[in-house]
Order: structure tokens, then sequence, then C-alpha cells
């Protein structure tokens, strides 16, 4: 029984990884329609962010996840700008292509200047334990971490005016831009609120794995299946989906095998998508 | 207040607006009449800056705004009423209305003055301030329309094709708070197929064929003329 407790908390801490690197995706492509397939590697960027803040510069951990989320919100407006703007209106292989120069330009960058995997130390290195479960600190961290920003997500898209105009836009751009709002600016926003989240995930996750210029390739085609499952666009569907796959994956690695745990995510995908082909939610809402 | 001089418009290759000069006076009801197709859609999107002309002037109060983008034209002043309505189905009625007023955020207090004017011409948003905009009917969609484009206290409304689907009596209800929309001192530049209603409520008519201005008159006067009889009132 504990042995089983204890992989739902790993897959729940998994599922909070998967849904704060999703709602980015989800949210980037209700907006503009774009599926940005670099998301993975700015991720990956922050975990070597991080590693420059903290263990290079000695910067204390809390600081540097603040440093971090700041520092990848202006990469992500900064790719919104420079790489997809200019392709707006364009057929979708050309942002497709964009997509993955980046993606190889990010990676042979940083395998260039450090091509051995990284290690952070953990900032708070303990083990608690109870009634037979055991769990990392850090695993806890990944997990409250992820509950606090995806409440503050909400509250800034439901209550806030700059939220509501994200949804606005996502809904109908045209009639978006009638009321005065610069759909520029949103999708400006929209770019560096999902990248700070992507940073913040790889400073949460970052103490409990290596560090390698790779490690946003498979994330991101899990994050991808999620927004797929989750209703292409769909918020909510983006957090149900991403806590559902990371706690099937946790039971699949400790009952099945560890050995297909990152082709459990696509059977479950082929198997959503035959019955219901538009995912579990609606999108866009 | 508004000046439109040689206007052409384009939507990708096609050119679909061929020279479009027009002027309205500030406080005037004016209508445009036009078929299906004669370009009055592209007129008004292209007043509202979402489509760029590439030859020809747009003046508004003196200011040429033909290069400006959608939004600053908000904030000038301009609001437009798209056909097709444009509303955000899975917002609540009253967030509709707010986005309405995404310009005008720093004046809290206006903007709930605002609010109540709009669902005092509308008290049927009032009731429905809660349900997402896509469940609506039809009517009420439209109001909604109106009411998020007045959000932003234009002094031009720009109102396409505002009856279009929808049952006479309906219309008729829109045709009359569109007249006291203008009473209440906001110009209103309307488009309609069905010249009959237009023409009641207007000053001033123009009508367009073909991306082109062939006639302009007082609404008296085109209600009179034998062709437009033939054309759009179906006589
Ligand atoms: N997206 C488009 N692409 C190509 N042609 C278009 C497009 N939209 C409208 N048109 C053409 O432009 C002309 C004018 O359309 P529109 O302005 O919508 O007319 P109206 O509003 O008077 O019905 C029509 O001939 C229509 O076929
Ligand atoms: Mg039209």
């Amino acid at each position: 029984m504990s042995f089983f407790l204890n992989q739902v908390i790993i897959g729940i801490q998994l599922g909070s990884q998967y849904v704060m690197v999703a709602l980015g995706l989800t949210l980037i492509f209700g907006i503009l329609d774009i599926s940005h397939f670099a998301h993975g590697h700015l991720y990956m960027i922050g975990a070597y962010l991080l590693y420059m803040v903290m263990v290079l510069g000695g910067v204390n951990y809390w600081l540097a996840l603040f440093i971090c989320m700041a520092a990848l919100a202006l990469v992500g407006m900064l790719v919104e700008r420079a790489v997809y703007r200019p392709l707006r209106g364009q057929p979708q292989i050309n942002t497709f292509i964009a997509a993955i120069g980046l993606i190889l330009m990010l990676e042979t960058l940083v395998r260039g200047i450090q091509p051995k995997a990284l290690s952070v130390p953990k900032p708070i290195d303990k083990t608690l334990s109870f009634g037979g479960i055991s769990m990392e600190v850090q695993r806890l961290i990944v997990i409250i971490g992820a509950i606090l920003l995806i409440t503050a997500l909400q509250l800034f898209i439901k209550r806030t005016r700059l939220g509501t105009a994200i949804e606005a836009v996502a809904q109908d751009r045209e009639g978006a831009s009638l009321v005065g709002i610069s759909v520029n600016r949103i999708s400006a926003l929209t770019f560096a609120v999902a990248t700070a989240l992507a940073a913040a995930a790889a400073v949460f996750m970052a103490p409990l794995a290596f560090i390698s210029p790779e490690m946003g390739g498979v994330l991101i085609l899990k994050a991808f299946v999620i927004v797929v499952i989750g209703g292409l666009g769909s918020i909510k569907g983006a957090i149900a989906g991403g806590y559902i796959l990371g706690l099937l994956e946790a039971l699949a690695i400790a009952y099945v095998s560890s050995a297909y745990k990152d082709v459990f995510a696509f059977a479950v995908l082929i198997v959503i998508l035959a019955v219901r082909p538009t995912g579990l939610f609606r999108g866009r809402d | 207040m508004l000046e439109l001089n040689d206007v052409h418009s384009s939507i990708g290759k096609h050119e679909i607006l061929g020279g479009v000069s027009l002027r309205i006076e500030e406080g005037e009801l004016v209508c445009l009449l036009g078929a299906n197709g004669a370009g009055k859609s592209t007129l008004f999107k292209t007043i509202a800056g979402l489509i760029r002309p590439w030859r020809g002037e747009i003046s508004f109060e003196g200011e040429v705004i033909s290069r400006k983008s959608p939004d600053r034209i908000v904030r000038r002043g301009i609001s437009l009423c798209p056909e097709g309505r444009k509303l955000f189905p899975r917002l609540s009625v009253r967030k509709n209305l707010m986005m309405g007023a995404y310009t005008r955020y720093r004046d809290k207090k206006e903007v709930a003055e605002t609010l109540r004017e709009v669902y005092d011409l509308f008290p049927i948003l009032e009731e429905r301030s809660e349900q997402d905009a896509g469940t609506l009917s039809g009517g009420e969609q439209q109001m909604l329309a109106i009411g998020r484009a007045l959000m932003c206290r234009p002094r031009l409304l720009l109102l396409d094709e505002p009856s279009l689907g929808l049952a006479p009596l309906v219309v008729k209800k829109i045709m009359e708070t569109i007249e006291d929309i203008n009473r209440r001192g906001v110009t209103v530049f309307l488009s309609e197929q069905n010249a009959g209603m237009a023409l009641a409520i207007s000053v001033r008519g123009y009508v367009l064929e073909n991306g082109r201005m062939v006639l302009e008159g007082k609404a008296s006067e085109l209600a009179g003329n034998e062709e437009v009889k033939k054309a759009y009132i179906g006589a």
C-alpha cells in the first residue's frame, strides 16, 4: 500500500511538471494557433540559467527562481517577436520549420558551451516520512509550487483585465482588435507568461534530475500529447491531462516496466482520441 | 467629422473598394445601402483599421487615420459593431461589455456609468449578464454587440448590417435603439441591404455598388428614387 502511495506522489509530481509546461503550450495555441515546439527547449534554457545563477553565481535558490522566471519571460517575448510574429498569416509549415530551427539552434548552442550533463543541488536536501511513505522535500516543492502557480494563472486569466483580454483574443481575434485590444501586445504577454511557467517548472525539477541539452525534447512531445488530450487550447484540459498522464506514467513505471515509460504517453493519447476525438474538454475555455 | 477621399482597398489580390469618397458630419445618422457583396463590410473594416487602404485617405476630426492600427482608431473614438458580431462566445455578457471598455480602464467610475447606460438601453443584457454570450439568441447577441461597441464611448459608431438574420420585431426594436443612440449625440454610420427601415431613420444615405459609390442624397430623396426602390426596397 505504501509503495502504491509513493508512486501516486511521484505521479502527481511528474504531472505537476507536465501541467506547467502544457499550460503554456495550450495558451499559445489558443491565442495564436501555433504549435510552439521550441517550448521544451526554452524549459531547458531555464534549467541552465538556474545552474548559472545558483551554482556559478551563488545566488539563493528562491531568488534564482524569480530571476529565471523573469529572464525567460523576456526570452519568450523575444521568440514571439523575432521568430513567430514575422510568420503570422503564413502557412503552418513555415512556423513549424521556424520552431525546428530554433530547437536546433538552442540545443547546439548549449551543447557547444557545456556538453556534459550537470546537476543542481537541492535547496532543502531532506526526506520526510510518515506512515510508511517517504518523500523528498524537493518533490513537495514541485507539487506545491505547481499548485500555487496554476492558481495564480487561473486568477490572472479569470479576474484581471489583461487576463480576460487573452481569452478574448483566443475566442475572437477580430472582435478583440475591434474593442481596442492590441493583438501583438497580448501575444507577447502570452509568450511571457507561458515561458515563465516553463522556467518555473525547470527550476523546480532541476534538482531532481540531471540537466542536459536534450532534456526538453521528450518533455515537449508529452506536453503536446497533454494539449491534444485536454482539447486543443483548453486550460482545464491541460491541467487534467497533465496530472492524469503523470499518474499513469508513475504507475506504469512501477507495475509494468520503466523501459516503456515514454511510449506510455502516446498509448494513452491513441486510446483517448479513439474514444473522444475532440479531447477531454472543449478547446479555448 | 469623417472624411474618405478616393479610398482603395483590396483583400488579397482582389480590389474590393475602387475609390470611395464620402463625408459624415458630426451628429448625423447616415446609411450605406448596397447589395450583398457590394463592399459595405470592406468599407467599414477599412475605416476601423482592420484593412489598410492602399490608396486614398481617411480622416477623422481632421486627423488622418488611414495608417493607424485598429486599437489606435478605437482610442480616437470610432467603434465598429461588425457583421457577424464577433462576440467572445465563452465569456459572460458582462465580461464582453467590459472588454468593450478595454481602452478606458483608467476611469472605473465612468465605465460603470456607461455599463449602466447600456443596461438601460438593453435591459435583457442585465438579466443575462452572467450568461455566456454564445448562449444568447440572435437578437440578444446583436444587442450585446451594439452594447459592446458603445462601451468605449465612441463619437462615431459604425453598424454593419445590424438587422441581418433577425425577426422583423427585433429589427424594429434595434432600429429604434439606434435612433436613440444617435439622439444622445453619437454619430452613426449604418449599413443595410434592406433600405426601408434604414432610410426611415437616417438623414442621408449613400449607395455602394461593386466597390464604388453610385448615389448619394437625402434619405427622403433616396427613398423616392425609382432605382433605389427597385433594388433595395423591393417595392
Ligand atoms: N476574404 C475575402 N477574400 C476574397 N474576397 C472577399 C473576401 N471577403 C469578401 N470578399 C469579396 O469582397 C466583396 C465585398 O464583400 P463585402 O465587403 O463583405 O460586401 P458586403 O458587406 O457589401 O456584402 C465581395 O465580392 C466578396 O466576394
Ligand atoms: Mg457585409
